[in-house]
């Protein structure tokens, strides 16, 4: 009872405060300011925010170190400079592809011994089977599966967004036609889908990633056309009509950024579900090719190591636990945000 | 009198519903000219709504305008005839969709809905919309449609439209965003506005203050309004000529006073007796008896015969035109059968009942009810 006390003298001192400033609160009450105010007040989705930005900063940081050196060191302007591939990491510390041949292969992390040898603070989290070090190619992992988990997300997420909009906004033949073919789509298990879109296309991350786009758009079709049909229904689109506004212009200026907020949350879980079935596939071997760093290959590669050395298979199933565990803290932290029966 | 700006003709909508088929526009008439301010009074359910937004033919699924003509400035925005399969099919003097679209929505006619609260889309500016609205009606360049919308918030009175501009829908208040609307509106300086209800949401003096709005504007621009309402106060205050519409059809069309002081039809009679007043407590308050019948199923004989004080047995097997009842300059047409234009055995009939009877002296002495 002491806590409903307390409840309800909190919410009694806002809605008088919500009387006193009403333009203020309101006016708060809407944007990205205010969401993200919403999200850090509580604390599991700002945690889960704070690794995804963490995640995302490295992996910014490790894609201009891989890809964007690798691009300018084919040119003489910057290769006379020594830029190449991993640059930024060979010069701090070691490239996290080369095999170095005065370290032991899976040599355990710090303060364990086994049969290779001695944990050493060269090595934190240990080496792999070629002598590579853990730390470095987890941290480069980071790029594949924030990187992948995204496009694959935005994939989904436009292709959903127009497919749904389209079918909920004309509704008819064209919403039957649409919505049937997104059902089709979605009663196919979703790794088999993605499996097919690559043995159909060629064994590569890209059309992986491309894979488990297409897989998701009736997820999002379905999700933002049960929205639309209610949004089509507003005066402002009526309104809008009225004006002599074309039907493409209403959709996209009018009806998907009132229908946009569900779809948001769902977009934030997806990259996690993304980044677990990304891994998945690097580790059945459809996704990222060695030696490129990925937490799913690097999986697969320590399942012969699994009962020896468990940390091997340890350190990259806990980042992808960490980092799917945080989009879908965020997700639901964010869910709760855009909520407007929340008053929260 | 010159060609009508915009003349409805006999237009017919109907709901095809589960249930069965909605008559929500029966075979209504009227004619708007230029700079004029026509009123479309009526109760909820009467069609107005639907009549209003045929012209636009914005009318949606399951709606469908099943016949009648809307000409609008010597063009033919619908034109419906039914086919010899007897399917109503469009001919091919209506304007093609996109046409209609490009140039008549929001350039030529324009529409402001009931609910200030809803017609702003709540994720843009104000400002934003109405510089959307400028800029693809006019054909003007941003900047340029930027400094319109300004100069149309200053013009509608909104306080600091610069500053105004980049604020969202909720942070204004049903009063002023209604002005933007009006504003959204005028802008494209259209030649008829349809006014759907709109100050039906606002509160007493902020509706004052917007019939003030649009008497100043209409004075300066010479636009010709179609204001739907149910509130005869409103009609009193702002309209040229009004139309009554009771489930689907016109009853009676008058010029404003006349309308008022020499009511023709029982129905426009019990609305105005309907207006609460001052001097009147709630017992003494004199509404129609009843509601008003199911559009899907319409009462035969004259549709108001149910609730009609003054109805009498040939009511119920004549279903009046609107004809020609008055004797003024301006033509005054009713639908009722008790006027001598009818020819109708009316004075013969019997009257349905006697409670309803005795309504019948005061509605035949309708006029002196606003004195």
């Amino acid at each position: 009872m002491a806590t409903s006390h307390s409840d309800s003298e909190t919410i009694g001192s806002e809605s008088v405060e919500n009387v006193e400033q009403s333009s203020e609160s309101v006016e708060a009450r809407v944007g990205w300011r205010y969401t993200l105010a919403q999200v850090r007040e509580d604390p599991t989705a700002f945690g889960g925010f704070l690794v995804i930005v963490a995640a995302t900063v490295v992996a910014i940081v490790t894609t201009i170190d891989a890809v964007v050196f690798e691009f300018l060191a084919q040119y003489q302007v910057f290769a006379q400079f020594g830029v190449e591939k991993y640059w930024l990491a060979k010069t701090v510390w070691m490239s996290p592809i080369q095999e170095s041949a005065d370290t032991t292969a899976l040599l355990p992390p710090v303060g364990i011994e086994n049969a290779y040898g001695q944990g050493t603070w060269a090595h934190p989290l240990g080496t792999d089977d070629r002598g590579r070090d853990i730390l470095l190619r987890l941290v480069y992992g980071t790029r594949i599966a924030i990187m992948v988990g995204v496009l694959a997300t935005a994939i989904g997420l436009v292709g959903g967004m127009l497919v749904g909009a389209v079918s909920g906004y004309y509704g008819g033949w064209v919403d039957d036609v649409l919505m049937r073919l997104a059902e089709t789509l979605y009663a196919i298990p979703f790794l088999v889908l993605v499996l097919a879109f690559i043995a159909a296309f060629g064994r590569s991350i890209t059309f992986a990633m491309i894979g488990v786009g297409v897989a998701s758009i009736p997820k999002f079709a379905r999700l933002i056309r049960s929205r639309v049909v209610s949004v089509r229904e507003d005066e402002y689109v009526e309104a809008a009509k009225a004006a002599g506004v074309r039907d493409r212009n209403i959709i996209l200026r009018h009806v998907i950024p009132n229908s946009f907020a569900p779809v948001l949350v769902q977009a934030t879980l997806q990259v996690g579900t993304a980044i677990i079935i990304i891994a998945g596939l690097s580790f059945l071997g459809f996704g990222i090719q060695p030696p490129t760093p990925s937490w799913g290959q690097m999986l697969s590669v320590s399942r012969d190591h699994m009962i020896a050395d468990p940390w091997f298979s340890i350190w990259p199933g806990l980042c992808i636990l960490v980092t799917v565990v945080a989009f879908n803290m965020f997700g639901d932290g964010l869910r709760d945000a855009l909520d407007p029966r929340l008053d929260n | 009198m010159s060609d009508p700006l915009l003349r409805v003709d006999d237009l017919q909508v109907q709901f095809f519903t589960e249930d069965g088929v909605v008559r929500a526009v029966d075979g209504i008439s009227f004619d708007v000219h230029e700079g004029e301010l026509v009123g479309l009074v009526g109760e909820s359910g009467a069609g107005k709504s639907v009549a209003v937004s045929a012209i636009m033919r914005l009318v949606e699924s399951p709606g469908k305008i099943v016949g009648g003509r809307i000409e609008f400035d010597g063009e033919t925005l619908i034109e419906v005839e039914t086919g010899p399969d007897g399917d109503p099919y469009r001919t091919e003097a209506t304007i093609p969709d996109g046409e209609l679209r490009e140039r008549i929505r929001g350039r030529e006619i324009a529409i402001i809905f009931q609910d200030p609260m809803e017609s702003l889309n709540p994720v843009f500016t104000v400002g934003g919309q109405l510089r959307e609205f400028i800029e693809l009606n006019r054909d003007l360049s941003e900047r340029e449609a930027r400094e319109e919308a300004v100069s149309m918030l200053r013009e509608v009175g909104i306080p600091e439209p610069e500053a105004r501009y980049g604020d969202y829908p909720h942070q204004f208040s049903g009063g002023m965003r209604q002005r933007v609307l009006i504003a959204m509106a005028l802008a494209c300086e259209p030649s008829l506005i349809i006014a759907d209800e709109p100050t039906t949401a606002l509160d007493v003096t902020v509706e004052a203050q917007i019939l003030d709005l649009v008497e100043d504007l209409q004075d300066r621009y010479g636009t010709s309004f179609v204001w739907v309402t149910h509130d005869m106060g409103v009609v009193a205050e702002i309209c040229d000529r009004v139309n009554v519409m009771y489930l689907g059809e016109i009853v009676e069309q008058a010029p404003v006073d006349d309308l008022f002081y020499e009511t023709k039809h029982p129905y426009t009679t019990a609305l105005l007796e309907s207006v609460p007043r001052p001097d009147q407590t709630v017992e003494e308050l004199n509404p129609i008896k009843g509601v008003m019948p199911e559009a899907i199923d319409p009462p035969a004989g004259c549709r108001f015969h149910t609730r009609c004080p003054a109805a009498r047995e040939a009511c119920t097997t004549t279903n009046p035109d609107c004809r020609e009842v008055g004797d003024g300059d301006q033509p005054h047409r009713a639908a009722c059968i008790k006027h001598d234009a009818f020819e109708a055995a009316y004075n013969g009939s019997p009257p349905l009942d006697a409670a309803a009877q005795q309504g019948f002296d005061v509605s035949l002495s309708g006029g002196e009810t606003d004195d």
